[in-house]
Protein backbone atom coordinates (compact mmCIF):
# COMPACT_ATOMS: atom_id res chain seq x y z
CA UNK A 1 0.00 0.00 0.00
CA UNK A 2 2.85 2.35 0.87
CA UNK A 3 4.68 1.55 -2.36
CA UNK A 4 1.46 2.20 -4.23
CA UNK A 5 1.06 5.59 -2.49
CA UNK A 6 4.63 6.53 -3.34
CA UNK A 7 4.19 5.44 -6.92
CA UNK A 8 0.96 7.45 -7.22
CA UNK A 9 2.49 10.54 -5.61
CA UNK A 10 5.45 10.58 -7.96
CA UNK A 11 3.36 9.60 -10.99
CA UNK A 12 0.85 12.38 -10.45
CA UNK A 13 3.52 15.01 -10.08
CA UNK A 14 5.13 13.77 -13.26
CA UNK A 15 1.82 13.84 -15.11
CA UNK A 16 0.82 17.33 -14.00
CA UNK A 17 1.35 20.09 -16.47
CA UNK A 18 0.18 23.66 -17.04
CA UNK A 19 1.98 25.39 -14.14
CA UNK A 20 0.33 28.77 -14.01
CA UNK A 21 0.45 30.09 -10.48
CA UNK A 22 3.18 30.99 -8.09
CA UNK A 23 1.15 31.88 -4.99
CA UNK A 24 3.32 31.62 -1.92
CA UNK A 25 1.26 31.09 1.22
CA UNK A 26 2.41 31.74 4.75
CA UNK A 27 0.85 28.40 5.58
CA UNK A 28 2.47 25.10 4.62
CA UNK A 29 -0.23 23.31 2.67
CA UNK A 30 1.36 19.90 3.26
CA UNK A 31 2.59 17.66 0.49
CA UNK A 32 -0.11 15.04 1.24
CA UNK A 33 -2.87 17.57 0.62
CA UNK A 34 -1.17 18.90 -2.52
CA UNK A 35 -0.68 15.50 -4.08
CA UNK A 36 -4.29 14.63 -3.24
CA UNK A 37 -5.46 17.78 -5.00
CA UNK A 38 -3.38 16.89 -8.02
CA UNK A 39 -5.11 13.52 -8.02
CA UNK A 40 -8.56 15.12 -7.65
CA UNK A 41 -7.71 17.67 -10.33
CA UNK A 42 -6.35 14.87 -12.46
CA UNK A 43 -9.51 12.81 -12.09
CA UNK A 44 -11.66 15.83 -12.92
CA UNK A 45 -9.38 16.57 -15.86
CA UNK A 46 -9.51 12.95 -16.98
CA UNK A 47 -13.32 13.00 -16.80
CA UNK A 48 -13.41 16.16 -18.92
CA UNK A 49 -11.04 14.63 -21.44
CA UNK A 50 -13.04 11.41 -21.45
CA UNK A 51 -16.28 13.32 -22.05
CA UNK A 52 -14.65 15.34 -24.80
CA UNK A 53 -13.23 12.33 -26.55
CA UNK A 54 -16.37 10.29 -25.96
CA UNK A 55 -18.39 12.94 -27.78
CA UNK A 56 -15.89 12.98 -30.62
CA UNK A 57 -15.82 9.20 -30.62
CA UNK A 58 -19.60 8.97 -30.69
CA UNK A 59 -19.76 11.90 -33.06
CA UNK A 60 -17.50 10.04 -35.40
CA UNK A 61 -20.03 7.23 -35.76
CA UNK A 62 -23.04 9.53 -35.71
CA UNK A 63 -21.39 11.71 -38.27
CA UNK A 64 -20.60 8.72 -40.46
CA UNK A 65 -24.08 7.34 -40.01
CA UNK A 66 -25.58 10.74 -40.85
CA UNK A 67 -23.34 11.08 -43.88
CA UNK A 68 -24.24 7.57 -44.98
CA UNK A 69 -27.98 8.14 -44.51
CA UNK A 70 -27.75 11.49 -46.27
CA UNK A 71 -25.82 9.81 -49.06
CA UNK A 72 -28.30 6.96 -49.41
CA UNK A 73 -31.32 9.28 -49.30
CA UNK A 74 -29.84 11.48 -52.01
CA UNK A 75 -29.22 8.37 -54.12
CA UNK A 76 -32.85 7.31 -53.61
CA UNK A 77 -33.99 10.63 -54.95
CA UNK A 78 -32.05 10.03 -58.12
CA UNK B 1 9.27 47.08 23.32
CA UNK B 2 7.25 50.09 24.43
CA UNK B 3 3.94 51.12 22.92
CA UNK B 4 0.91 49.10 22.03
CA UNK B 5 1.46 45.37 21.57
CA UNK B 6 -0.54 42.97 19.37
CA UNK B 7 -2.79 40.44 21.07
CA UNK B 8 -0.78 37.37 22.10
CA UNK B 9 -2.56 35.08 19.62
CA UNK B 10 -1.94 37.39 16.67
CA UNK B 11 1.53 36.71 15.34
CA UNK B 12 1.40 34.02 12.66
CA UNK B 13 0.34 35.98 9.61
CA UNK B 14 2.78 38.73 8.50
CA UNK B 15 -0.12 40.47 6.69
CA UNK B 16 -1.15 42.24 9.89
CA UNK B 17 -1.94 41.97 13.59
CA UNK B 18 -4.81 42.51 15.99
CA UNK B 19 -4.60 45.08 18.79
CA UNK B 20 -6.78 46.03 21.67
CA UNK B 21 -6.75 49.72 22.56
CA UNK B 22 -9.04 51.23 25.17
CA UNK B 23 -11.57 48.48 24.60
CA UNK B 24 -11.47 48.90 20.81
CA UNK B 25 -10.47 46.02 18.54
CA UNK B 26 -8.12 47.18 15.78
CA UNK B 27 -6.56 45.16 13.00
CA UNK B 28 -3.57 46.42 11.04
CA UNK B 29 -3.06 45.73 7.33
CA UNK B 30 0.64 45.81 6.54
CA UNK B 31 2.10 47.22 3.34
CA UNK B 32 3.03 43.72 2.10
CA UNK B 33 -0.65 42.75 2.04
CA UNK B 34 -2.21 46.03 0.93
CA UNK B 35 -2.49 45.09 -2.78
CA UNK B 36 -4.45 41.96 -1.93
CA UNK B 37 -6.57 43.87 0.56
CA UNK B 38 -7.32 46.59 -2.02
CA UNK B 39 -8.25 43.96 -4.57
CA UNK B 40 -10.63 42.11 -2.23
CA UNK B 41 -12.21 45.42 -1.21
CA UNK B 42 -12.71 46.34 -4.89
CA UNK B 43 -14.66 43.11 -5.50
CA UNK B 44 -17.27 44.12 -2.91
CA UNK B 45 -16.87 40.75 -1.21
CA UNK B 46 -16.27 42.19 2.26
CA UNK B 47 -19.49 44.19 2.11
CA UNK B 48 -21.52 41.29 0.74
CA UNK B 49 -20.32 38.85 3.38
CA UNK B 50 -20.77 41.38 6.18
CA UNK B 51 -24.30 42.20 5.01
CA UNK B 52 -25.16 38.50 5.05
CA UNK B 53 -23.82 38.28 8.61
CA UNK B 54 -21.06 35.85 7.61
CA UNK B 55 -18.14 38.22 8.18
CA UNK B 56 -17.53 40.69 10.97
CA UNK B 57 -17.98 44.19 9.50
CA UNK B 58 -15.16 46.72 9.75
CA UNK B 59 -14.44 50.39 9.31
CA UNK B 60 -11.16 51.79 8.08
CA UNK B 61 -9.89 54.24 10.70
CA UNK B 62 -6.83 56.48 10.84
CA UNK B 63 -3.63 54.47 10.40
CA UNK B 64 -2.09 56.61 13.15
CA UNK B 65 -4.54 55.48 15.80
CA UNK B 66 -2.15 52.88 17.18
CA UNK B 67 0.91 55.12 16.96
CA UNK B 68 2.84 52.44 15.06
CA UNK B 69 5.72 53.66 12.93
CA UNK B 70 8.03 50.71 12.35
CA UNK B 71 6.46 49.49 10.21
CA UNK B 72 3.56 51.87 9.83
CA UNK B 73 0.46 49.93 8.85
CA UNK B 74 -1.08 50.67 5.46
CA UNK B 75 -4.56 50.50 6.95
CA UNK B 76 -6.11 50.07 10.38
CA UNK B 77 -9.51 48.39 10.56
CA UNK B 78 -11.83 48.65 13.53
CA UNK B 79 -14.23 45.78 14.12
CA UNK B 80 -17.04 45.47 16.66
CA UNK B 81 -16.01 43.94 19.94
CA UNK B 82 -17.49 40.48 20.47
CA UNK B 83 -18.95 39.74 23.89
CA UNK B 84 -16.84 36.62 24.31
CA UNK B 85 -13.99 34.88 22.50
CA UNK B 86 -14.17 31.10 22.41
CA UNK B 87 -11.89 28.45 20.99
CA UNK B 88 -12.69 25.39 18.86
CA UNK B 89 -11.65 23.07 21.68
CA UNK B 90 -14.49 24.54 23.70
CA UNK B 91 -17.14 24.23 20.97
CA UNK B 92 -19.72 21.48 20.83
CA UNK B 93 -20.03 19.18 17.83
CA UNK B 94 -22.87 21.17 16.21
CA UNK B 95 -20.99 24.44 16.78
CA UNK B 96 -17.80 23.09 15.19
CA UNK B 97 -19.89 21.77 12.32
CA UNK B 98 -21.59 25.16 11.83
CA UNK B 99 -18.17 26.84 11.84
CA UNK B 100 -16.84 24.36 9.26
CA UNK B 101 -19.81 24.96 6.98
CA UNK B 102 -19.43 28.73 7.35
CA UNK B 103 -15.79 28.50 6.35
CA UNK B 104 -16.62 26.45 3.24
CA UNK B 105 -19.52 28.69 2.29
CA UNK B 106 -17.35 31.80 2.53
CA UNK B 107 -14.60 30.16 0.51
CA UNK B 108 -17.02 29.17 -2.25
CA UNK B 109 -18.52 32.65 -2.32
CA UNK B 110 -15.03 34.16 -2.40
CA UNK B 111 -13.95 32.08 -5.40
CA UNK B 112 -16.94 33.41 -7.32
CA UNK B 113 -15.50 36.90 -6.71
CA UNK B 114 -11.97 35.89 -7.74
CA UNK B 115 -10.81 35.70 -4.13
CA UNK B 116 -9.48 32.78 -2.11
CA UNK B 117 -8.73 32.13 1.56
CA UNK B 118 -5.10 31.84 2.55
CA UNK B 119 -5.73 29.50 5.47
CA UNK B 120 -8.42 27.47 7.20
CA UNK B 121 -7.87 28.16 10.87
CA UNK B 122 -10.87 27.43 13.08
CA UNK B 123 -9.66 30.27 15.31
CA UNK B 124 -10.71 32.66 12.53
CA UNK B 125 -14.32 31.95 13.45
CA UNK B 126 -16.14 33.22 16.50
CA UNK B 127 -19.72 32.94 17.66
CA UNK B 128 -22.34 35.57 18.28
CA UNK B 129 -24.77 33.47 20.27
CA UNK B 130 -25.16 30.35 18.16
CA UNK B 131 -24.24 32.15 14.91
CA UNK B 132 -20.71 31.62 13.66
CA UNK B 133 -19.01 34.64 12.11
CA UNK B 134 -15.69 34.91 10.26
CA UNK B 135 -13.38 37.43 11.89
CA UNK B 136 -10.12 37.44 9.94
CA UNK B 137 -10.21 39.95 7.08
CA UNK B 138 -6.62 39.21 6.18
CA UNK B 139 -7.37 35.62 5.20
CA UNK B 140 -8.86 36.91 1.96
CA UNK B 141 -6.56 37.42 -1.02
CA UNK B 142 -6.66 37.43 -4.80
CA UNK B 143 -7.16 33.99 -6.36
CA UNK B 144 -4.47 33.08 -8.85
CA UNK B 145 -5.45 30.87 -11.73
CA UNK B 146 -4.64 27.22 -11.10
CA UNK B 147 -3.74 27.53 -7.43
CA UNK B 148 -4.64 24.89 -4.91
CA UNK B 149 -6.72 24.92 -1.75
CA UNK B 150 -3.80 25.94 0.43
CA UNK B 151 -5.76 25.53 3.65
CA UNK B 152 -7.03 22.02 2.88
CA UNK B 153 -4.74 20.22 5.30
CA UNK B 154 -5.47 22.76 8.02
CA UNK B 155 -9.19 22.47 7.34
CA UNK B 156 -9.00 18.71 7.77
CA UNK B 157 -7.04 19.00 11.01
CA UNK B 158 -9.06 21.78 12.58
CA UNK B 159 -12.58 20.97 11.36
CA UNK B 160 -13.02 17.67 9.55
CA UNK B 161 -11.01 15.25 11.68
CA UNK B 162 -12.41 16.46 15.04
CA UNK B 163 -15.92 16.07 13.61
CA UNK B 164 -15.13 12.58 12.33
CA UNK B 165 -13.94 11.58 15.79
CA UNK B 166 -17.44 12.04 17.20
CA UNK B 167 -19.31 11.00 14.03
CA UNK B 168 -17.42 7.71 13.63
CA UNK B 169 -16.45 6.82 17.18
CA UNK B 170 -18.72 8.82 19.49
CA UNK B 171 -15.69 10.53 21.07
CA UNK B 172 -15.81 14.29 21.56
CA UNK B 173 -12.95 16.33 20.12
CA UNK B 174 -12.57 18.77 23.02
CA UNK B 175 -9.89 17.23 25.25
CA UNK B 176 -7.74 16.11 22.31
CA UNK B 177 -8.10 19.47 20.55
CA UNK B 178 -7.24 21.37 23.70
CA UNK B 179 -4.10 19.28 24.02
CA UNK B 180 -2.84 19.86 20.48
CA UNK B 181 -4.46 23.28 19.90
CA UNK B 182 -4.17 22.69 16.16
CA UNK B 183 -6.84 20.02 15.91
CA UNK B 184 -6.39 16.34 15.10
CA UNK B 185 -3.84 15.31 12.51
CA UNK B 186 -4.92 13.24 9.55
CA UNK B 187 -2.32 10.61 10.43
CA UNK B 188 -3.84 10.13 13.87
CA UNK B 189 -7.45 9.92 12.70
CA UNK B 190 -6.43 7.45 9.99
CA UNK B 191 -4.97 5.11 12.62
CA UNK B 192 -8.40 4.87 14.22
CA UNK B 193 -10.30 4.08 11.03
CA UNK B 194 -11.72 0.62 10.37
CA UNK B 195 -12.07 -0.89 6.91
CA UNK B 196 -15.80 -0.16 7.00
CA UNK B 197 -15.03 3.59 7.11
CA UNK B 198 -12.52 3.56 4.28
CA UNK B 199 -14.61 2.44 1.35
CA UNK B 200 -16.36 5.80 1.20
CA UNK B 201 -14.63 8.09 -1.28
CA UNK B 202 -14.59 11.10 1.05
CA UNK B 203 -12.82 9.16 3.78
CA UNK B 204 -10.54 7.45 1.32
CA UNK B 205 -9.45 10.70 -0.30
CA UNK B 206 -9.36 13.27 2.53
CA UNK B 207 -8.05 10.94 5.21
CA UNK B 208 -6.45 7.77 3.84
CA UNK B 209 -4.91 9.05 0.63
CA UNK B 210 -3.93 12.41 2.07
CA UNK B 211 -2.07 10.69 4.88
CA UNK B 212 -0.55 8.15 2.56
CA UNK B 213 0.66 10.85 0.20
CA UNK B 214 1.96 12.91 3.09
CA UNK B 215 4.01 10.04 4.43
CA UNK B 216 5.30 8.74 1.14
CA UNK B 217 5.97 12.17 -0.31
CA UNK B 218 7.90 13.16 2.81
CA UNK B 219 10.25 10.29 2.00
CA UNK B 220 10.42 11.46 -1.59
CA UNK B 221 10.65 15.16 -0.90
CA UNK B 222 13.52 15.74 -3.26
CA UNK B 223 11.73 14.01 -6.08
CA UNK B 224 8.63 16.13 -5.46
CA UNK B 225 10.65 19.32 -5.33
CA UNK B 226 12.29 18.40 -8.58
CA UNK B 227 8.89 18.28 -10.16
CA UNK B 228 7.78 21.67 -8.84
CA UNK B 229 4.88 20.55 -6.68
CA UNK B 230 4.52 24.10 -5.37
CA UNK B 231 3.94 25.29 -8.94
CA UNK B 232 1.43 22.61 -9.87
CA UNK B 233 -1.94 23.57 -11.28
CA UNK B 234 -5.36 22.74 -9.85
CA UNK B 235 -8.35 23.59 -12.04
CA UNK B 236 -10.80 26.06 -10.55
CA UNK B 237 -13.69 23.70 -11.33
CA UNK B 238 -11.98 20.96 -9.28
CA UNK B 239 -11.29 23.44 -6.47
CA UNK B 240 -14.97 24.41 -6.28
CA UNK B 241 -16.10 20.80 -6.58
CA UNK B 242 -13.79 19.85 -3.70
CA UNK B 243 -15.26 22.57 -1.48
CA UNK B 244 -18.83 21.71 -2.47
CA UNK B 245 -18.35 18.00 -1.80
CA UNK B 246 -16.72 18.76 1.54
CA UNK B 247 -19.68 21.02 2.40
CA UNK B 248 -22.16 18.29 1.48
CA UNK B 249 -20.26 15.66 3.45
CA UNK B 250 -19.90 17.75 6.61
CA UNK B 251 -23.52 18.89 6.50
CA UNK B 252 -24.52 15.22 6.78
CA UNK B 253 -22.25 14.33 9.71
CA UNK B 254 -24.04 13.57 12.97
CA UNK B 255 -22.66 12.43 16.32
CA UNK B 256 -22.50 8.74 17.00
CA UNK B 257 -24.07 8.45 20.41
CA UNK B 258 -22.85 5.36 22.12
CA UNK B 259 -24.97 5.19 25.25
CA UNK B 260 -27.18 7.87 26.63
CA UNK B 261 -25.85 11.23 27.73
CA UNK B 262 -25.85 11.64 31.51
CA UNK B 263 -27.17 15.18 31.52
CA UNK B 264 -28.76 15.68 28.11
CA UNK B 265 -32.16 14.77 29.52
CA UNK B 266 -31.58 16.36 32.91
CA UNK B 267 -34.51 18.73 32.51
CA UNK B 268 -36.68 15.59 32.23
CA UNK B 269 -34.92 13.38 34.80
CA UNK B 270 -33.94 15.83 37.56
CA UNK B 271 -35.42 15.68 41.03
CA UNK B 272 -37.45 18.87 40.56
CA UNK B 273 -41.20 19.10 40.17
CA UNK B 274 -42.58 21.43 37.50
CA UNK B 275 -43.62 24.03 40.11
CA UNK B 276 -40.14 23.93 41.59
CA UNK B 277 -38.65 24.50 38.14
CA UNK B 278 -40.97 27.45 37.66
CA UNK B 279 -39.99 29.06 40.94
CA UNK B 280 -36.31 28.56 40.10
CA UNK B 281 -36.84 30.18 36.69
CA UNK B 282 -38.72 33.04 38.31
CA UNK B 283 -35.79 33.64 40.68
CA UNK B 284 -33.32 33.82 37.76
CA UNK B 285 -35.68 36.03 35.77
CA UNK B 286 -35.96 38.49 38.63
CA UNK B 287 -32.18 38.49 39.12
CA UNK B 288 -31.57 39.26 35.42
CA UNK B 289 -34.30 41.92 35.37
CA UNK B 290 -32.68 43.70 38.29
CA UNK B 291 -29.02 43.37 37.32
CA UNK B 292 -29.41 43.65 33.49
CA UNK B 293 -26.04 41.97 32.87
CA UNK B 294 -24.25 42.30 29.54
CA UNK B 295 -22.64 38.88 29.89
CA UNK B 296 -23.58 35.99 32.16
CA UNK B 297 -21.50 32.86 32.59
CA UNK B 298 -23.71 29.89 33.36
CA UNK B 299 -21.61 27.10 34.86
CA UNK B 300 -23.22 23.70 34.52
CA UNK B 301 -25.67 25.17 32.04
CA UNK B 302 -27.10 21.82 30.98
CA UNK B 303 -29.46 22.37 28.05
CA UNK B 304 -29.70 26.09 28.79
CA UNK B 305 -33.12 26.24 30.41
CA UNK B 306 -32.03 28.78 33.01
CA UNK B 307 -29.74 30.61 30.60
CA UNK B 308 -32.87 31.23 28.59
CA UNK B 309 -34.67 32.48 31.70
CA UNK B 310 -31.82 34.95 32.27
CA UNK B 311 -32.04 36.15 28.66
CA UNK B 312 -35.80 36.55 29.04
CA UNK B 313 -35.09 38.65 32.11
CA UNK B 314 -32.87 41.06 30.19
CA UNK B 315 -29.37 39.58 30.11
CA UNK B 316 -27.84 40.48 26.75
CA UNK B 317 -25.55 37.44 26.32
CA UNK B 318 -25.15 34.15 28.11
CA UNK B 319 -22.17 31.84 27.73
CA UNK B 320 -22.88 28.47 29.27
CA UNK B 321 -20.38 25.80 30.27
CA UNK B 322 -20.90 22.09 30.63
CA UNK B 323 -18.85 18.95 30.08
CA UNK B 324 -21.68 16.71 28.94
CA UNK B 325 -21.93 16.41 25.17
CA UNK B 326 -25.65 15.66 25.24
CA UNK B 327 -26.27 18.81 27.29
CA UNK B 328 -24.12 20.88 24.90
CA UNK B 329 -25.92 19.50 21.84
CA UNK B 330 -29.24 20.29 23.53
CA UNK B 331 -28.06 23.81 24.36
CA UNK B 332 -27.10 24.40 20.75
CA UNK B 333 -30.51 23.18 19.58
CA UNK B 334 -32.24 25.46 22.07
CA UNK B 335 -30.18 28.49 20.98
CA UNK B 336 -30.89 27.86 17.29
CA UNK B 337 -34.58 27.08 17.67
CA UNK B 338 -35.30 30.05 19.93
CA UNK B 339 -32.70 32.37 18.36
CA UNK B 340 -31.04 33.04 21.67
CA UNK B 341 -27.87 34.99 22.29
CA UNK B 342 -26.62 31.89 24.05
CA UNK B 343 -23.50 29.88 23.40
CA UNK B 344 -22.75 26.67 25.32
CA UNK B 345 -19.12 25.63 25.59
CA UNK B 346 -17.34 22.50 26.73
CA UNK B 347 -15.73 23.18 30.07
CA UNK B 348 -15.08 21.15 33.17
CA UNK B 349 -15.42 23.63 36.03
CA UNK B 350 -12.72 21.71 37.91
CA UNK B 351 -10.35 22.09 34.96
CA UNK B 352 -11.23 25.24 32.99
CA UNK B 353 -9.37 26.27 29.82
CA UNK B 354 -5.85 27.39 30.74
CA UNK B 355 -3.43 29.89 29.24
CA UNK B 356 -1.59 27.89 26.61
CA UNK B 357 0.11 27.83 23.25
CA UNK B 358 3.14 29.82 22.19
CA UNK B 359 4.81 31.48 25.13
CA UNK B 360 1.95 30.26 27.30
CA UNK B 361 -0.34 33.06 26.12
CA UNK B 362 -1.44 32.34 22.59
CA UNK B 363 -4.82 31.07 23.80
CA UNK B 364 -6.05 32.63 26.98
CA UNK B 365 -7.58 31.05 30.02
CA UNK B 366 -11.22 31.65 30.74
CA UNK B 367 -10.57 34.28 33.39
CA UNK B 368 -7.88 36.21 31.55
CA UNK B 369 -9.98 36.27 28.37
CA UNK B 370 -13.00 38.10 29.69
CA UNK B 371 -14.89 38.90 32.81
CA UNK B 372 -18.55 38.23 33.29
CA UNK B 373 -21.02 40.70 34.71
CA UNK B 374 -22.73 37.89 36.56
CA UNK B 375 -22.60 34.13 37.04
CA UNK B 376 -25.12 31.38 37.44
CA UNK B 377 -23.97 28.25 39.25
CA UNK B 378 -27.07 26.11 39.53
CA UNK B 379 -26.70 22.58 40.88
CA UNK B 380 -22.94 22.87 40.45
CA UNK B 381 -21.46 23.18 43.93
CA UNK B 382 -22.11 19.55 44.96
CA UNK B 383 -20.38 18.28 41.82
CA UNK B 384 -17.24 20.17 42.77
CA UNK B 385 -17.38 19.80 46.56
CA UNK B 386 -18.50 16.17 46.73
CA UNK B 387 -17.83 14.48 43.40
CA UNK B 388 -14.44 16.19 42.96
CA UNK B 389 -13.46 16.61 46.62
CA UNK B 390 -12.77 20.35 46.24
CA UNK B 391 -13.08 22.00 49.68
CA UNK B 392 -16.32 23.98 49.91
CA UNK B 393 -14.47 27.15 50.87
CA UNK B 394 -12.43 26.98 47.66
CA UNK B 395 -15.54 26.42 45.55
CA UNK B 396 -17.26 29.44 47.11
CA UNK B 397 -14.21 31.71 46.75
CA UNK B 398 -13.68 30.66 43.16
CA UNK B 399 -17.29 31.45 42.24
CA UNK B 400 -17.23 34.84 43.96
CA UNK B 401 -13.98 35.73 42.16
CA UNK B 402 -15.54 35.03 38.75
CA UNK B 403 -18.09 37.83 38.76
CA UNK B 404 -19.29 40.68 41.00
CA UNK B 405 -22.72 39.09 41.43
CA UNK B 406 -24.67 35.99 40.65
CA UNK B 407 -26.93 33.19 41.72
CA UNK B 408 -25.60 30.01 43.30
CA UNK B 409 -27.70 26.97 44.10
CA UNK B 410 -26.84 24.85 47.09
CA UNK B 411 -28.08 21.25 46.95
CA UNK B 412 -28.23 19.69 50.44
CA UNK B 413 -27.07 16.19 51.33
CA UNK B 414 -30.56 14.76 51.60
CA UNK B 415 -31.36 15.64 47.98
CA UNK B 416 -31.55 12.54 45.75
CA UNK B 417 -28.86 13.87 43.41
CA UNK B 418 -26.35 14.27 46.26
CA UNK B 419 -27.42 10.93 47.74
CA UNK B 420 -26.53 9.34 44.42
CA UNK B 421 -23.06 10.90 44.55
CA UNK B 422 -22.54 9.55 48.04
CA UNK B 423 -24.13 6.13 47.49
CA UNK B 424 -20.88 4.27 46.77
CA UNK B 425 -18.46 6.26 48.86
CA UNK B 426 -17.72 7.40 52.36
CA UNK B 427 -19.21 10.73 53.41
CA UNK B 428 -16.11 12.75 54.25
CA UNK B 429 -17.93 16.06 54.03
CA UNK B 430 -19.16 17.01 57.49
CA UNK B 431 -18.99 20.72 56.58
CA UNK B 432 -21.18 20.34 53.53
CA UNK B 433 -24.28 22.07 54.90
CA UNK B 434 -26.41 25.00 53.73
CA UNK B 435 -25.53 26.95 56.89
CA UNK B 436 -21.79 26.54 56.36
CA UNK B 437 -22.16 27.44 52.67
CA UNK B 438 -24.03 30.67 53.52
CA UNK B 439 -21.47 31.53 56.21
CA UNK B 440 -18.59 31.13 53.73
CA UNK B 441 -20.43 33.22 51.15
CA UNK B 442 -21.12 36.01 53.63
CA UNK B 443 -17.42 36.43 54.32
CA UNK B 444 -16.89 37.82 50.83
CA UNK B 445 -20.32 38.78 49.58
CA UNK B 446 -23.62 40.29 50.57
CA UNK B 447 -26.64 38.07 50.19
CA UNK B 448 -29.35 39.98 48.38
CA UNK B 449 -31.94 37.23 48.44
CA UNK B 450 -32.19 33.54 49.15
CA UNK B 451 -35.03 31.13 48.64
CA UNK B 452 -35.68 27.45 49.19
CA UNK B 453 -36.88 26.10 45.85
CA UNK B 454 -37.41 22.37 46.41
CA UNK B 455 -38.87 19.95 48.93
CA UNK B 456 -35.39 18.53 49.51
CA UNK B 457 -34.25 21.98 50.64
CA UNK B 458 -32.30 23.27 47.64
CA UNK B 459 -31.43 26.92 48.20
CA UNK B 460 -30.91 29.64 45.61
CA UNK B 461 -28.68 32.46 46.79
CA UNK B 462 -28.38 35.81 45.02
CA UNK B 463 -25.06 37.32 46.07
CA UNK B 464 -23.20 40.54 45.46
CA UNK B 465 -19.45 40.65 46.01
CA UNK B 466 -18.27 42.97 48.82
Amino acid sequence: MKHLGGFLAISITLIVFGFENSAQAYLDPGTGSMVLQLLLGGIAGAVVILKLYWRRFVGLFRGNAREESEHSSSEDQK
Amino acid sequence: MGGVQPLPGSFRDPSGNVYQLDGRILRTVNECFSRDFDFVTSTGLFKTLATEGLLLPFEVVSSDVLGLSDPKPRYVLETPRLPFISYPYEWSFPALKAAALLHLRIHLQSLEAGVTLSDASAYNIQFQGHQPVFIDHLSFRRYLSGEMWVGHRQFCEQFLNPLLLRAFFGISHNAWYRGTQEGISTGEIRKLLKWRHCWKWNVLSHVVLQDLFQKTSTKNTKSLQDHSLAQASFPLSSFKAMLEKMFHWISQLTPLNKGESTWGDYDKTCSYSSTEIQSKKQFILEFAQTVQPGLIWDFGCNTGEYSEAALNGGARNVVGFDFDQGALDGSYRRAVERRLSFQALFMDAANPSPNQGWNGHERESLQSRASADAILALALVHHLAIARNIPLVQVVNWLIALAPQGVIEFVPKNDPMVQELLSLRQDIFPDYTAEHFIALLEKKAVIIKNEIVSKSGRVLVWFKRK
